[in-house]
């Protein structure tokens, strides 16, 4: 009877074969016509695999017309089509075999194919098996991006099976890479994704640690007496240890087993509903100011049955007592958690250890800025031993020569290459301005000095927000400075950061060759020691403060138009480097260099080393870094490098 | 004694004298007691400008006096101003909230009276829990205690450290200008426990006397801040006058030499910055209640600067100078930051003095600095053709930071 009937279905299976030649995707839509017009996702499988798997190649647009609803059944023979609105109510028809139009129809003749989201998706995940093994290698890459970032289960199958056949490197690593996070989170066999999980051990991946969490997500769940067996138990949780009581508690009355507790604020509310004749519970109202007064009539009201008890903390012991708490995986699988877990403390060790790094990254990118702004303080206050409080001034300065020369040049490449002399030209003649009028006449007055150079302060500041107005303006870097040296998902550093570093350096050695190998540094260094000396000598010490201020100021320029890349440029700028300048230059030693690098780097440093300890709190690490400077400098009030002897003046 | 102390200081019974008959002429031009031709919020002003003419005394005192240029005086001020704040907010705010809790069935208990002031004080900053500092919120005398005693014990805490490691000169200032950045920026927080940058508000109404009108309030704070001024000067110029006064101008001139000379250079330094942070808790007490709010801003350490603004165009080294100084350019700046001062044509451009009023106050401190060390008050020893000291012109110091001949004719 059996071989009958197979022998039956051959027949009629070789007869369908003989009767549509031409036609073979028709056919396969036919036989599933049923499922296609009443299309719902419980039934809808076995359809969607006839067509992908007919391995012919007009599966894939099948499959897209069907899933974007362009598929229309014709009424009068039941055979389905391509269809295109050309007109109101008029569409063209496609035949899915031969591609060719097959006339105009009715829409009155026509029945829309509409397959609901669920069934859609089906589509989506059969659709992707073309689409990742598609010629076009943007579209693989395409289809690949769209599972990583929505991965089901149903996309694990069609991704293994493209593997073998990728021939693009980057896409095949690309692609085990995804396959074996849907193995962690999908495959139905346990001891493959515990290998899929020691596999990717210690890998830093953002997109891992998002697959491996979920796995060790649990819920807190209470039981009364033991817990059941069989469940994947995280932990179990004693009340008043591991959780609070009354957290404990919480949890058995949303779970239904004990009752409510009953606040301050609903006792109130009970009593304010059972007043009679100023009285409640036999205490009267004006006394109810008072709690034990108030847990008094409260009694009274339970005793009457006009209230519900408060559970007393004997009461809410027992319950305790009585339940059992615990963390339950949501995975039910003992394995994966186990081995997910350990995965998961590599990966956290290997990210701490390369989110030290990127501290240290950070506080050297930092530490950088801060040495670019205090380098002219250093010749200023430093070798001149001039408090000038405008310094934060000349860097903002610095920072709008930089935005007018963006808006005269447009290339940013090139503005940016005019903005720096131009910034050092500028800044280098307001600070010889500056000492030619007010600064020569106040050597010997240090604190008169930094009075006068804060009252030019607040008028340059004032000034540029005349001029420029109080919002933030642009400094745009060039494009090959945007984008970040990315080592991995953790240790990223901006191409910005990096400049300026090499700023930085460069500037320290430009310092150096200056004051170490030129006359002008010579005769600054002479002019510093012993002004009358040096005069005695030819060296005429005006000219010589006058060029070292002008160089000082001009430096600050120079780092202005480097801090206007990376923060916007605005009249406060070198406010809120001012104060972080000065102690630079004296956390670090007056009148040494390398004191000022060494300041620089601890403060940067220190700066970001709290700021790790608090993220959300920047304010808090500037504080905590001040007054951890105040009392540095108790210990080493001449800073970390101090002069000695008879270069440290008295 | 005492009688002969003012016979010494002239200067002293003088600006008593103009005080009294300054406070007296705007009570008698007041909304309030007089004429009305004074309004309430010009009383205010004037109200808030001898609180600021009694910090500048302070400030005086510790730079014109003993030459240590504190960026830090606006803090301690400010934190006066905390401190009384705090508890007018409280009592306030309980006011609020027992008359509105009133109404209800039940009386209030006095923990659900608190917990419903916390939540009203710190809805803003997201927590309704009282931080550990308000503990003495609750009892006028004891913030007043704290008035005085917390820029005290902070500039006491902060001296110490400073004056022993001999830090002095710009080093010190920048380490107070330090000081003042770090405490600001730590109110910034919202968890500081005094409503972050929110700060504390609606400080112009005393508890329990909303009977009293504003007008009526201003003129009190009026004659509290006089006579707060008047008794500061009086102190401050006792102090000057005396042996103290010698010693610390001795130190302003020349730190070793009083050192070698046997006296504790460190401990009259400290003595002196201490008391002078606490009499600028006064003034920053007496000065919010009339500007009805606080926020960290205020302490930022610009203020602090400014300070040293009004100090120097006022004459530093002479106390009058210093409250001349406050007064001048505190009420000239409000006067063309106000909008008040007509704007000038020039034709192609009008200088709008909004925008332009601190670009003038800037350059013109330069000018002071430059050429008029002793400020407004110098025109006094013009008027009184004073003698200076005829040394030929030598510094009064062998230091080369010593102050010259000039500028030392105290």
């Amino acid at each position: 009877m059996k071989r009958l009937i197979l022998a039956g279905l051959a027949l009629l299976m070789t007869c369908t074969l003989a009767l549509s030649q031409e036609a073979p995707m028709q056919d396969i839509l036919q036989d599933h016509s049923a499922l296609i017009t009443k299309s719902s996702r419980m039934t809808i499988a076995p359809a969607i695999a006839a067509i992908s798997d007919s391995g012919l190649t007009q599966a894939q647009d099948v499959l897209q017309a069907w899933q974007s609803k362009d598929i229309w059944q014709r009424k009068s023979d039941g055979l389905f089509f391509r269809a295109k609105e050309t007109a109101e109510g008029s569409y063209i028809l496609f035949d899915f075999d031969s591609g060719e139009t097959l006339g105009e129809a009715d829409k009155a003749d026509l029945k829309q194919i509409k397959p609901n989201s669920g069934v859609r998706a089906l589509i989506g995940s059969a659709l992707v098996t073309f689409q990742l093994q598609d010629s076009d290698p943007a579209r693989r890459l395409a289809a690949l991006t769209s599972i990583e970032r929505n991965p089901s289960s149903e996309l694990l199958a069609p991704l293994r099976a493209s593997i073998d056949t990728e021939t693009d490197a980057d896409l095949k690593a690309k692609k085990r890479r995804a396959e074996r996070l849907l193995t962690i989170a999908y495959d139905s066999d346990e001891s493959a994704r515990v290998a899929a999980i020691s596999d990717m051990s210690g890998d830093l991946g953002v997109d891992l640690r998002a697959t491996l969490n979920p796995l060790l997500e649990t819920r807190t769940e209470v039981f009364a007496g033991e817990a059941p067996e069989g469940l994947n138990l995280a932990r179990r949780l004693a009340p008043g240890e591991d959780i609070s009581t009354e957290a404990a508690y919480d949890l058995l009355v949303t779970a239904g087993l004990a009752p409510a507790r009953i606040d301050q604020a609903e006792i109130r509310a009970t009593l304010g509903t059972h007043i009679s004749e100023q009285e409640v519970g036999g205490v009267a109202l004006e006394d109810l100011n008072q709690p034990e007064a108030r847990a008094r009539a409260y009694a009274a009201l339970v005793a009457q049955g006009l209230a519900e008890p408060d559970p007393t903390s004997a009461e809410i012991k027992a319950h305790l007592d009585a339940h059992q708490f615990v963390e339950i995986y949501n995975e039910p699988s003992r394995p994966v958690t186990l081995a997910a877990s350990e995965a998961l403390e590599d990966i956290l060790l290997n990210v701490g250890m390369n989110q030290s790094l990127d501290l240290i990254l950070d506080g050297l990118s930092l530490a950088s800025i801060y040495f670019l702004a205090a380098i002219g303080l250093a010749i200023t206050f430093g070798v001149m031993g001039v408090i000038n409080m405008a310094h934060g001034e000349f860097i903002m300065m610095g920072a709008y020569t930089g935005y007018v020369i963006q808006q005269l040049i447009p290339n940013h490449t090139a503005s940016i290459l005019v903005a720096i002399p131009m910034a050092f030209v500028v800044t280098f003649a307001a600070g010889v301005a500056m000492e030619r009028l007010v600064i020569r006449w106040l050597y010997n007055r240090p604190l008169e000095t930094l009075l006068a150079t804060f009252g030019i302060s607040i008028a340059l500041q004032q000034l540029a927000k005349n001029i420029f107005g109080t919002q933030a303006l642009p400094l745009t870097s060039p494009e090959w400075l945007d984008g970040a040296w990315v080592l991995n998902d953790v240790v990223s550093i901006s191409y910005i950061r990096i400049a300026i570093f090499i700023l930085a350096i460069s500037f320290l050695a430009i310092f150096l060759f200056i004051m170490r190998r030129t006359r002008l540094g010579l005769e600054t260094r002479a002019v510093t020691q012993n002004p009358r000396m040096a005069a005695s000598m030819g060296i005429n010490p005006n000219r010589v403060n006058m060029l070292t201020f002008g160089l000082g100021s001009g430096i600050a320029g120079v780092a202005g138009v480097a801090i206007g890349l990376f923060a916007k440029v605005t009249s406060e700028l070198g406010n809120d480097y001012i104060v972080q300048s000065f102690m630079t230059v004296v956390v670090g030693g007056v009148g040494n260099i390398w004191g000022t690098l060494a300041g620089a780097a601890m403060i940067g440093f220190l700066q970001k080393g709290i700021e790790w300890f608090n993220p959300s709190n920047t304010l808090a690490a500037q504080t905590f870094m001040i007054i951890f400077i105040i009392i540095f400098i108790q210990f080493r009030p001449r800073g970390i490098i101090a002069l000695k002897g008879r270069a440290a003046g008295d | 004694m005492k009688n002969s102390f003012l016979m010494r200081n002239p200067s002293t019974l003088i600006f008593l004298a103009a005080l009294a008959i300054f406070t007296i002429m705007v009570t008698v031009l007041s909304e309030a007691f007089g004429l009305g031709l004074i309004s309430t919020s010009f009383v205010k002003t004037l109200g808030k400008t001898l609180c600021l003419g009694l910090v500048a005394i302070a400030m005086d005192l510790v730079w014109g006096y003993a030459g240590i240029l504190s960026l830090g005086h606006f803090a301690f001020f400010g934190l006066g101003g905390y401190m009384i704040g705090m508890w007018l907010m409280y009592e306030r705010t309980r006011d609020i909230v027992i008359s509105s809790m009133s109404d209800a069935p039940i009386p209030p208990t006095a923990e659900e009276i608190t917990d419903a002031i916390g939540h009203q004080i710190f809805g803003v900053v997201g927590s309704s829990e009282f931080p550990l500092i308000w503990a003495f919120a609750d009892s006028l005398v004891l913030q007043l205690v704290l008035v005085v005693l917390v820029p005290g014990v902070l500039a006491f805490v902060f001296g110490w450290l400073a004056f022993r490691s001999r830090v002095a000169g710009v080093y010190l200032s920048i380490l107070t200008q330090a000081m003042t950045l770090a405490l600001s920026l730590y109110l910034f927080q919202n968890d500081s426990g005094l409503r972050g940058n929110n700060g504390l508000s609606g400080l112009q109404n005393l508890p329990g006397l909303d009977a009293v009108a504003q007008d009526v309030v201003s003129i009190w704070f009026l004659w509290a801040s006089a006579l707060a001024l008047g008794l500061g000067y009086l102190l401050a110029a006792w102090v000057v006058s005396g042996k103290f006064g010698s010693v610390i101008r001795g130190i302003r001139d020349d730190e070793a030499r009083v050192r070698f000379l046997g006296y504790s250079v460190e401990s009259y330094k400290l003595a002196l910055f201490t008391v002078t942070a606490c009499i600028a808790g006064i003034a920053g007490a007496l000065y919010y209640p009339q500007a009805g709010i606080i926020n960290p801003a205020e302490i930022a350490p610009i203020a602090s600067i400014y300070l040293a603004v009004w100090v120097a165009i006022g004459g530093r080294g002479r106390l009058y100078g210093a409250v001349i100084g406050a007064g001048f350019v505190s009420l000239v700046s409000s006067w063309f930051t106000g909008g008040q001062a007509p704007d000038i044509s020039l034709g192609f451009y009008t200088i709008k003095w909004v925008d332009w009023w601190l670009i003038v106050l800037g350059l013109s401190f330069v000018l002071v600095t430059l050429f008029a060390p002793k400020g407004i008050a110098g025109l006094f020893d013009l008027a009184g053709s004073r003698k200076w000291p005829n040394r030929h012109g030598a510094d009064l110091g062998p230091d080369a930071g010593a102050l010259r001949e000039r500028e030392a004719n105290e």
